[in-house]
């Protein structure tokens, strides 16, 4: 009777920790975000970055990014030049560990078209 | 000349065998001599159409010889679709928001390996041959001899929209405040003759997409952009053979 307890307590508490990690990963990361600051429609997927490229929390937070969404877009430096000088996103987007921030600007680059898609506005388009 | 057709019904047919040689060799003549109008004809046209296509850079200033001859060539690879050109046109221009002068357009790129939509920013072309101004009852618009820049003369619009349905590009909108049509004008009269080198639109953007300039003056470096080999330059529908003096490349 008490090893089969034992070993109950063992398997469940694998379980546990085994969850723990499957839910880390799936249902905890943020929606994508849209940076409006300095210019419109900016936008960073955490899908991408954690799920596509497998990246963990430390990675960016809080060295190069507060957990507060938006956040960044408060500082007076967040822009291209900071960028290209390893600042924000520019700390991994410079050419080596990932693409370089200075190239194919419309993937990062949606736009009021792609901000105003995100939400909803109707016919996509600022004052048209 | 008068055939009587009474007459004609009474006569009867000699049969093509019973015709002279004399009578076939002018019918032949007659023919060919058809013929060879119609040939010459394409012909003539063919070397003109040469022409069109492969005219030299002189040639191109010789037959729209404008000075300055305003244009802008747009690098659209830089195109982040924020619209401050959009909105300093609103500003510079008073342009309500149910019309534009000038607008971005999204290109989805669904197979794209490095990104998945492009941006383009369109405005009116100031065509070398506008359809616009062919079709304007009242000269309302009119392409100005100086510089180029296909204007508006406000109080001779009648508001008939023919200028709207003409232009392929989309161009032009009606404006219920000056109760006739309105489109680019190159900032002429906001800017232009104010002082300022550059376009609204051209100023406001901040990715150096918007390259505004002048054709007729070879340091320029739209005439530069334009005229280098090596960079594939464009126009938007060339099938309408406007000859637009708005050029789109990338890089």
């Amino acid at each position: 009777m008490k090893r089969i307890g034992l070993l109950t307590i063992i398997a469940l508490a694998a379980l546990l920790v085994f969850n723990i990690g499957m839910v880390m990963a799936e249902d905890d990361i943020p929606d994508d975000i849209i940076f409006t600051e300095p210019v419109v429609g900016v936008v960073f997927s955490h899908d991408a970055h954690v799920n596509g490229a497998g990246m963990d929390c430390e990675s960016c937070h809080d060295d190069i990014f507060q957990m507060e969404a938006l956040s960044a877009q408060q500082e007076t430096d967040f822009n291209m030049l900071s960028l290209s000088e390893g600042r924000y996103c520019g700390a991994c987007h410079d050419g080596e560990m990932a693409f370089d921030a200075n190239t194919r600007c419309a993937s990062c680059h949606i736009g009021v078209i792609g901000y105003n898609r995100a939400n909803g506005v109707d016919g996509e388009h600022g004052g048209e | 000349m008068k055939i009587d057709k009474k007459q004609l019904d009474k006569l009867n047919n000699e049969g093509v065998e019973n015709l002279s040689v004399e009578e076939r060799r002018n019918f032949l003549k007659m023919g060919l001599m058809v013929t060879g109008v119609f040939a010459g004809g394409t012909l003539l046209s063919a070397t003109s159409a040469i022409d069109k296509v492969y005219a030299s850079a002189n040639q191109f200033a010789e037959k729209y010889p404008y000075k300055p001859h305003y244009s802008m060539i747009l690098h659209i690879d830089r195109c982040i679709d924020c619209e401050k050109c959009k909105a300093a046109c609103v500003k510079t221009n008073n342009v309500p928001s149910y019309g534009f002068r000038t607008t971005v357009l999204e290109r989805p790129i669904p197979d794209g390996i490095d990104q998945k939509r492009e941006f383009l920013p369109v405005l009116c072309n100031h065509c070398n041959v506008p359809q616009c101004t062919r079709v304007c009852p009242t000269k309302a618009t009119y392409k100005d001899q100086q510089n180029g820049i296909v204007m508006m003369n406000t109080s001779k619009c009648i508001g008939c929209l023919s200028c709207q349905l003409a232009c392929p590009y989309n161009a032009r909108y009606f404006n219920e405040e000056k109760w006739a049509v309105d489109k680019c004008n190159f900032c002429f009269d906001t800017r232009l003759t104010k002082g300022e080198d550059l376009t609204a639109c051209a100023a406001a953007c901040p990715a150096g997409v918007r390259i505004f300039g002048d054709l007729s003056k070879p340091s320029d470096r739209v005439y530069r952009e334009v005229h280098t080999v090596s960079r594939t330059v464009w126009v938007l529908r060339p099938e309408a053979a406007t000859k637009p003096n708005v050029f789109y490349t990338r890089g």
